[in-house]
């Protein structure tokens, strides 16, 4: 398991802007909107709760030592909306996944959820709902 | 003799009385008088959420999931029966700067972005309506909870004796087809609208809620004539029928604050 800073430019990313929070702080006050990862880990829990579901992660790093993650990302009433349920997370709750977030400002091992990829290879991304592609 | 003069004053009585109901209508197995619209049902999400879609990839295939975005701000300054409206409320001058200060700070100093209550108006239309003969209910999902308000309709006086309280105290009226409430004796720890949007314990919040086809329309107008100094029609809001039952709301846990490195403020509701 590991996981990679990928280094990409800021304007990659207007979505998340646009794909933020229901009723919460402005994404760019937390995270380095420029600043991707993508890690691969164990997912280990998801808290269905307001203002953002929580994903936790453990991640190990080439160096052999174990990092714990956490992601947040959309309310659970967006999720509701369309058509996903805590269930569709916590099905993969102790498999291997891989999350792509930008990562907080602060450089804690936090960060928001734009990608999530489970074992079966499906896979979850937010994008603009004005113009998906 | 008696007996059919009293036969003859009794149908008098009654039979004014049965055509009357006629007119006026009868009561449904709900409750709810046929006299006026049947605002009864469950209405679709009117709180402004992300426009963003879900993008699901399953063996290749690409699904895009999306929400419905139908109750946002502003998309229904053209229902019928409208009025007009400003996207801002106006302040008294000496309420300007504070107004400016709270906007300004407004991920550390809006109140629902800490799990808080939105109260009246901002917690807009309800997502369910149950309406009786004698009162109307509205439910609510909220992330703070979810609340519910009880209506009388049978022409009572607003409760003298009530606590303040985040969604106040609530009488409603028909206005021809516009069911009217008026709500008041809030408590002054919400914001009306984003942008620090403050108010004062004397606000008062008229609502007016109609259908425009099998739509419905919400529009509210905001009194405080401590703090505004005029009364604030807000954009109105529209809602569609909805399949998606109500859920209860999962537990708000805020954790962000102690991370916010800067004052970048954020589309709300």
């Amino acid at each position: 398991m590991r996981h990679k800073v990928l280094a990409v430019c800021s304007m990659a990313f207007p979505l998340f802007a646009m794909a933020s929070l229901q009723a919460h702080h402005s994404p760019s006050a937390i995270f380095d909107m420029g600043k991707r990862v993508a890690v691969t880990g164990t997912l280990i829990r998801i808290d269905w709760i307001n203002p953002h579901i929580v994903i936790a992660m453990e991640a190990r790093t080439d160096g052999g030592k174990v990092d714990h993650w956490t992601f947040e990302s959309n309310p659970p009433s967006w999720y509701r909306g369309v058509g996903l349920a805590r269930a569709d997370f916590a099905k993969a709750v102790g498999q291997a996944v891989t999350v792509e977030a930008v990562r907080a400002r602060d450089g804690t091992l936090f960060g928001y959820m734009q990608k999530i990829t489970f074992p079966d290879g499906t896979s979850l991304e937010l994008v603009n709902g004005a113009d998906p592609k | 003799m008696a007996k059919r003069f009293f036969r003859v004053v009794a149908c008098a009585i009654l039979i004014p009385g049965v055509a009357l109901a006629q007119q006026t209508g009868s009561t449904s197995s709900s409750g709810a008088s046929s006299a006026h619209p049947d605002l009864s049902g469950v209405w679709s999400y009117a709180i402004d959420r992300a426009p963003a879609a879900l993008k699901k990839e399953v063996n290749g295939t690409v699904t895009i999931l999306k929400i419905d975005q139908s109750a946002r701000h502003g998309d229904a300054t053209s229902a019928r029966g409208v009025r007009p409206s400003t996207r801002t409320p106006s302040y008294k001058p000496e309420f300007l700067a504070k107004v400016k200060d709270l906007s300004d700070h407004q991920s550390k100093t809006d109140p629902v972005f800490y799990c808080g209550k939105p109260g009246v108006p901002r917690i807009g239309p309800p997502r369910k309506i149950v309406q009786l003969r004698n009162e109307m209910i509205f439910l609510y999902e909220d992330i703070s909870g979810d609340p519910y308000r009880i209506i009388p309709t049978d022409g009572r006086p607003h409760r003298a004796r009530a606590n303040p309280s985040h969604y106040g105290d609530s009488i409603g009226k028909w206005e021809g087809d516009v069911f009217v409430v008026d709500a008041r004796n809030f408590v002054d720890d919400t914001w009306v609208g984003e942008d620090g949007y403050f108010h004062s314990d004397a606000l008062r919040v008229i609502e007016r809620i109609w259908k425009d086809g099998e739509n419905l329309v919400w529009q509210a107008t905001v009194e405080d004539p401590m703090v505004l100094a005029a009364p604030w029609t807000m954009p109105p809001r529209l809602t569609r029928p909805s399949t998606d039952p109500l859920e209860e709301s999962p537990k708000c846990v805020e954790t962000d604050g102690s991370k916010l490195l800067n004052d970048d403020h954020h589309l709300q509701r």
